[in-house]
């Protein structure tokens, strides 16, 4: 499959873009991170029906590393033929590249579409005595420099979730930041106590005990309908949305025709019977999103995010 | 758990759940045997299959070949001097001299019941005791973890073949390159001089196999590769006797009981584990003048400990839904896919699904020593391959495998140039082993201890202060650092008395 991709590339490279009858070749959907990962398996659910849909093959390329930036520095680089795409999530699309020197920026992509975005959380321990942001926030208060909140990373998405809800509550200032290398060493301070508060989607409930003080939407989530909004919960806008999402990006310069092809079959895919069971199965939240309305959602994430990174101090 | 096991045995006894586990473990070992590739290319190979299987088997199948991968690593380390992954190096210390010396197949012997030992051991712990090993993991924080991480870097003194001052430049050299591109703690990029690929680091495993695989490759060729054979004489493995084991048992416990710990811990892994368990058994062995000479003690000690890693590491994985590596993550995500929810009610939701995985894992490591005798068999006659044919194919494979794990080009790039230095630095005497000790630990240096800093509002003292294992491990690492000192002195005195 890489050899076949690999080749693909190649010849992509010598054959220039074509728009006429597209597609003419497989294309390519990178994933940036390792073979198995969530990315990974979510764009193996989506390549089938995707592909059934475009009338063509697809085929997926695992490129890792640095937090996802080098697949997409990679892929920004490429010629805007339609034929390799990436799936870029809110941190590698819209953080990475404000905090990392990195060779892409906001007006390196022509955005496809969107797949999934699932609201972030406020979790605490399951058997913490905190039931609700107010408690978090006079606790705090009552022991600066104390608490600790933890991250999967640096200027990752359950990072940013918790700076959002301390900038919020006012106490960013009096809570310390301890990083991990991904969620899951995250969760293993959390159940040992050595950090209070995380902050990432609905799926780690099932996974781990833990309990959801408020989500980051505009509206309560209908499988928890006692848990408050951030807005609800105190937490003034622009800090009270988050939300952790996804989509195809080809790079800057993609033909418009192209680009509705491309989308008209993104759309068949998430709406297939067989990625919905994915979905299902991952706790993915499906929500599609065309290229001219995905490019606005985009760089109004860019924007917003810029003031989140400032905020973190990263 | 063991409530479920009845039921467990009908899902495993099955012709398909069988026929997974002995294709599984058979695959795992040819392909962990092959030079270049290790245990999380086999993984990544199979996982596609795994996809539109059932449930137990594809958990099974990928089980099969990580625990097959590991031990297959063994033989080409001891054949022909090229690990495939960063524990392999250890096995390397003994295991080639001895094969060279011309007791390869009885290196492998060793190595075979060892990497057997170490993962039955690890299976019953699985089996038995997970949600307790668990909840022990749960107390080792960032402060315990960088205690752990200083006692593993005392390896790099005892691995330093010939010249402990080069170990120490090798390790130094490999503790620099885990440094290069994010930083753990804010996120900047470091020493990548505006190239974006070094954004990701210098990936381990390309390092590995470009120092060891490929440098091999190019000091066999700077050497004049022979028309021949490789010069190394094997005919399959020779399992070594009962009584040769006098005297060495204790040693095996010993490695198993550091690799099934270390593994249990997340974020340490089996490199960790191998060198850990060297240099205990190289401080306390009878033989330990012979270290790194052909000492069978040497391949024990490494490969028991590799082996009891595979089913430590999965105490965290399943009981806690924390994954130590990729492998495990890998599986994780595979259980997920199936409808599964990984976590810390995995197995309180699916006992007879866990126990048919446990009970499984169990079967796997028995098959090892059937199925290793059977193709180190079929292994035999690919070292009477003319030599440049088996380098030419060595090189492919190193390629393949280096590329496969991240997709990466640039990738490519470093295993050559770390083959190259690698070429130079073996020529000048530095030995690898301690380079790759410092790459592999590095990174849990670093972290761990920024970690802990921020914890105890960056105060040293505040390690010992409320952390009992910390300070009983890092005492430990002290005393073993200054020992060898106070022991000269000690026998300098004697011998000046005397005179």
């Amino acid at each position: 499959m890489k050899l076949k991709s690999a080749c693909s590339a190649a010849i992509i490279a010598l054959a220039g873009p074509a728009i006429a009858d597209f597609p003419e070749k497989p294309v390519t959907l990178i994933a940036p991170f390792n073979a198995g990962g969530g990315t990974d398996l979510l764009l193996r659910g989506f390549q089938e029906p995707f592909a059934e849909a475009l009338g063509g093959n697809a085929v997926v390329q695992n490129m890792a590393g640095g937090s996802g930036t080098v697949a997409a520095s990679h892929l920004a680089g490429l010629d805007p033929d339609g034929y390799t795409l990436g799936y870029l999530s809110i941190t590698v699309s819209t953080i990475q590249p404000q905090i990392k020197d990195v060779p892409y920026d906001r007006e390196s992509w022509t955005p496809i579409c969107s797949v999934a975005a699932s609201p972030t959380m406020f979790f605490v321990n399951s058997d913490s005595e905190y039931n609700s942001l107010a408690d978090v926030k006079a606790d705090i208060e009552a022991n600066p420099n104390a608490l600790i909140f933890g991250s999967s990373g640096p200027g990752a998405i359950t990072h940013l979730t918790m700076v959002a809800a301390m900038n919020g509550m006012g106490v960013m200032d009096q809570v310390k930041h301890l990083p991990h290398q991904g969620s899951g060493p995250a969760m293993q301070s959390m159940a040992s106590g050595v950090i209070q508060f995380f902050g990432d989607t609905e799926v780690m409930m099932s996974r781990y005990d833990l309990k959801p003080l408020a989500v980051f939407a505009d509206e309560r989530i209908a499988s928890l309908p006692d848990v408050p909004t951030a807005t609800e919960a105190g937490i003034p806008a622009p800090l009270n949305e988050l939300y952790l999402w996804g989509g195809l990006f080809a790079p800057a310069g993609l033909d418009p025709e192209v680009a509705e092809t491309l989308a008209a079959a993104c759309e068949v895919a998430v709406q297939s019977d067989a990625f919905q069971e994915f979905a299902d199965n991952t706790g993915t939240v499906i929500n599609y999103r065309g290229p001219s309305e995905f490019d606005a959602f985009f760089r109004q994430q860019w924007d917003a995010n810029s003031t989140l990174i400032e905020a973190s101090g990263l | 758990m063991l409530d479920a096991l009845p039921a467990a045995l009908g899902l495993l006894l099955t012709f398909q759940g069988m026929t997974v586990l002995v294709i599984g473990t058979a695959l795992g070992i040819i392909l962990g045997a092959m030079p270049g590739i290790g245990s999380t290319v086999a993984v990544a190979l199979v996982l596609p299959f795994t996809l539109s299987m059932e449930q137990a088997p594809a958990i099974l199948l990928l089980l099969a070949v990580y625990a097959g991968s590991v031990y297959g690593g063994s033989i080409s380390a001891i054949l022909i001097n090229t690990p495939g992954t960063p524990a392999g190096a250890a096995t390397v210390l003994d295991g080639t001299p001895m094969a060279q010396a011309g007791k390869a197949g009885q290196a492998l012997g060793w190595a075979t019941i060892a990497s057997v030992a170490g993962g039955l051991f690890s299976a019953v712990l699985l089996l038995f005791a997970a949600p307790q090993l668990a909840a022990f993991a749960l107390r080792f924080g960032p402060v315990e973890t960088f205690a752990l991480i200083c006692l593993g870097m005392t390896c790099i003194v005892t691995v330093s073949k010939g010249s402990v001052p080069k170990g120490l430049v090798a390790g130094a050299l490999g503790i620099f390159l885990s440094t290069v591109g994010g930083d753990p703690i804010t996120g900047e990029v470091r020493f990548t001089f505006g190239h974006y690929q070094l954004i990701a680091g210098f990936n381990l495993l390309a390092v590995v196999i470009g120092v060891f695989a490929f440098s091999e490759i190019l000091i066999r060729i700077s050497d004049g590769a022979s028309d021949g054979g490789t010069n190394v004489k094997f005919d399959g493995i020779v399992l070594p006797r009962l009584r040769q084991w006098k005297g060495r048992i204790k040693g095996l416990i010993k490695s198993i009981a550091i690799g099934s710990g270390v593994g249990v811990l997340p974020g340490t892994g089996s490199a960790t584990a191998a060198f850990i368990s060297y240099a205990e058994a190289k401080r306390s062995s009878p033989n330990s003048n012979n270290f790194g000479k052909g000492e069978p003690d040497g391949i024990i000690a490494a490969e028991s400990a590799n082996n009891a890693v595979t089913g430590g590491a999965l105490v965290p994985t399943m009981a806690l839904g924390i994954p130590g590596d990729v492998i495990t993550a890998v599986m994780l995500a595979t259980f997920t896919l199936h409808g599964i929810t990984p976590g810390v009610r995995l197995m309180e939701d699916n006992p007879v699904l866990m126990s048919a995985i446990f009970l499984g894992f169990f079967i796997i490591n028995i098959l090892l020593l059937p199925l290793g005798l059977a193709l180190s068999k079929v292994a035999a006659p690919i070292l009477r391959i003319r030599e440049p044919l088996l380098l030419s194919a060595i090189g492919v494979l190193c390629v393949l495998g280096v590329y496969y794990v991240r997709g990466n080009p640039f990738d490519l790039l470093i295993m050559f140039g770390a083959g190259v230095a690698g070429l130079f630095l073996r020529r000048a005497g530095y030995p690898m082993a301690p380079l790759i000790i410092g790459m592999v630990l590095g990174p849990a240096f670093e972290l761990s201890l920024r970690q802990g800093l921020i914890i105890t509002d960056g105060s040293f003292l505040a390690f010992f202060d409320g952390h009992p294992i910390a300070a009983v491990l890092l005492a430990v690492t002290a005393v073993g650092l200054l020992w060898p000192l106070v022991n000269t002195i000690l026998t300098w005195k004697k011998d000046n008395a005397r005179t």
